[in-house]
């Protein structure tokens, strides 16, 4: 706009500039329709996309707000503390072993993950690219996922019994590595079927047994998708809470969300310090996700085929 | 280096007859291309012969061993994929490296090898590079150069030039032409263009259907076709049929025209007539056809006629000058020698 109207040695005429109102309307009009309309998608988006933060993020920070209220103030519902009571976090902690539940919790998740996508990644190449299983197995472990996790609840836990690995962290992990094997399949499926069957194909012309095929072709395109889905296992064991309650006894290997949920159990409920436990369990999660999230973003064949 | 011997190959997809009886003999260092339509089982029997489709009957054998029962990894030959399938994460050097690696090959050996494709193939400046940082002809070579490494006994092309542009295209047949003359090494090559497999192959198979129509060097295919779809298929522009009664050495057209023909046949024929053996300017020995101009495209070099007999387009690449208008009446001449005859049954009546 500004170089249509500055221009004092344009060569057209030779007289110095003059500023003629006409232009600047001129040059107004000038601008670019699409570009207007840009701008307003831009805005869109914006209040659109706060929305949606707002929405999500509003229970959050009712939580937050809420481990420093005090027990009248939890009951007045308001969304701000009358009067900020501190006292919640390090009460919090003192109730209850949070920090045992939370190291807990973390080593459970964590060792699941390598459990999960061990078994999952492997299985899924083996289903998807060798056909093992044809398309019986997808459907079986479909079929798995659906069902409601309470009916394995008793079997698990006489299993686990008859393993010795109940009240244990290993039992959780066991678990949890099996419980999520086909939430980590139905994850993984469209990045396996992404790396193209002619580079396996490739590599076994070139030699290469199933095997290093696998580890040596398949494996390292698959990382980005691996921490996605590792990433998304982890925070499933992170708050599972129905089969911990049920096989976890003591503070040795009771998770966080057992461990939140006791503030409920003992006399009264203490929602204000139940609410600093929850925040608390919140944090690890989202570090976590705030860390990965670079590795989460990346190509993932890059150009080896076409 | 091998022969490759393919006897009564069959294959089935389910009940989806893929191979029908294919047999090919391929003679050691030979350029072997496969070209047919898509869909007739050319990529089926290239990948039987890689090890990577299991055949439902018949044998495969290299140098009078049956490989049958081989995996892909024992049976030591080497494939350039049409999408190239490059190892994205590894680089160049890495991407060549790789099979020798699994077979344990000494470091200056790998590194020697590496080195004589790299100057051959002109990849020296890329070695250190990934995949996806080459130009889809940069990428070729890579492959090209994966295959070469290894001194396999034999080089399976499936069609490895069909993702470059046209000019990349002719440039790299020769390339490769002149790569396989050089290492002496068995190569089966699948197209589906005619012009690629007339200029690249030692001999031709053109198959059709899931079977082999007919094998030979690419002016037998041309000079002597076996039926209609050779005939039709192998020349560019490509073959015109005109229908007929026959009656000895006499055809009779649809509107009466009689053409003597080389061959004696009775009953409904095809003759089959190249647009390069059409003439618009008579000459003694000559036989003569009236039919209608439709359309011309000028070419710049030459002139594409069509022309209009008995409502069938006959094809003309001629360089007379002859610009008349569409519906205009003319004489197109040929030698009755040039004409192939086909019965009805589409088979070459000779
Ligand atoms: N895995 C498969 N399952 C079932 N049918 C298949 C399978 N692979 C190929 N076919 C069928 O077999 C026939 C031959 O396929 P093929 O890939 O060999 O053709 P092609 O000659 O290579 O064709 P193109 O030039 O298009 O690559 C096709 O009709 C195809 O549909
Ligand atoms: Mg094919």
């Amino acid at each position: 706009m500004r170089t249509t109207i500055q221009q004092p040695n344009s060569p057209q005429n030779g007289e110095t500039f003059q500023f003629k109102p006409e232009l600047l309307t001129l040059s107004r009009t000038w601008k670019p329709k699409a570009e207007e309309g840009r701008l307003r998608k831009m805005i869109f988006v914006w209040i659109a996309l706060a929305v949606i933060v707002i929405f999500f993020m509003l229970p959050i920070a009712y939580l937050f707000s809420t481990s420093f209220k005090s027990p009248v103030d939890v009951v007045d519902g308001s969304f701000f503390p009358n009067a900020v009571e501190a006292e919640n976090w390090p009460r919090a902690f003192a109730q209850v072993p949070l920090w045992s539940f939370m190291r807990n919790s973390i080593l459970a998740a964590a060792f699941s993950v390598f459990v999960t996508l061990g078994v999952a990644v492997m299985a899924t190449y083996a289903m998807l690219k060798l056909e093992v299983g044809k398309s019986f197995l997808p459907d079986m472990i479909l079929a798995s996922y659906v069902a409601p996790p309470i009916i394995a609840l008793i079997p698990m836990f006489v299993l686990m019994q008859k393993l010795g690995l109940l009240n244990s962290i290993a039992g959780m992990v066991l678990i949890y590595g099996l419980m999520n094997v086909p939430v980590a399949f139905w994850l993984m499926r469209s990045f396996v079927l992404q790396v193209p069957k002619a580079l396996d194909e490739a590599a076994w012309l070139d030699g290469a047994s199933y095997f290093k095929t696998f580890f040596r072709v398949t494996l390292p395109l698959l990382y980005p998708a691996m921490i996605a889905t590792g990433l998304i296992c982890f925070i499933l064991s992170f708050n599972e809470l129905l089969f911990a309650q049920a096989m976890t006894f003591d503070s040795d290997s009771r998770t966080l969300p057992v461990g939140i949920s006791l503030f409920q159990g003992e006399r009264r409920v203490n929602f204000g310090q139940m609410a600093a436990a929850s925040s608390a369990g919140i944090i690890p999660v989202y570090f976590i996700a705030l860390f990965c999230q670079k590795w989460l973003i990346g190509g993932l064949t890059q150009g080896g085929v076409k | 280096m091998a022969k490759i011997d393919i006897i009564n190959v069959q294959k089935y997809y389910g009940s989806y007859h893929a191979l029908r009886e294919v047999s090919l003999s391929i003679k050691e260092g030979e350029f072997m291309v496969l070209v047919g339509p898509s869909g007739c089982g050319k990529s089926t029997l290239l990948r039987s012969i890689a090890g990577l489709e299991d055949i439902s009957g018949g044998v495969i054998a290299a140098n009078d061993q049956p490989v049958n029962d081989l995996s892909p990894q024992e049976r030591n030959i080497a494939m350039v994929f049409q999408n190239y399938a490059l190892y994205p994460h590894l680089t160049v050097r890495e991407n060549l490296a790789f099979s020798l690696k699994i077979h344990k090959f000494e470091k200056s050996e790998i590194d020697r090898r590496i080195k004589l494709a790299a100057d051959m193939l002109g990849l020296t400046d890329y070695l250190s590079r990934r995949p996806k940082a080459l130009s889809g002809g940069q990428r070729q070579r890579v492959a090209m150069g994966r295959a070469m490494v290894r001194e396999p006994t034999a080089f399976l092309f499936d069609e490895p030039l069909s993702n470059l542009d046209a000019r990349l295209r002719v440039e790299m047949r020769t390339e490769i032409r002149n790569l396989q003359r050089k290492l002496r090494t068995t190569a089966v090559y699948v197209t589906h263009d005619q012009v690629e497999a007339m200029t690249m192959g030692d001999r031709i198979a053109v198959v059709n259907k899931g079977g082999i129509e007919q094998v030979g060097t690419p002016l037998e295919l041309y000079r002597d076709p076996n039926n209609m779809f050779v005939a039709g298929f192998i020349g560019s522009p490509p073959m015109n049929f005109i229908s007929a009664r026959a009656d000895g050495h006499q055809a009779v057209l649809e509107d009466g025209q009689v053409v003597t023909i080389p061959v004696k046949a009775h009953g409904d024929i095809s003759i089959g007539l190249r647009p390069e053996h059409i003439f618009l300017d008579k000459l003694e020995h000559h036989h003569t056809l009236k039919c209608k101009e439709s359309r011309h495209f000028d070419l710049g070099s030459s002139l594409q006629y069509f022309f209009d007999l008995n409502g069938t387009e006959i094809e003309v690449s001629a360089s007379g000058d002859v610009r008349s208008h569409s519906g205009v009446e003319i004489q197109i001449h040929f030698d009755p020698n040039d004409l192939l005859v086909f019965g009805a049954d589409t088979k070459r009546i000779r």
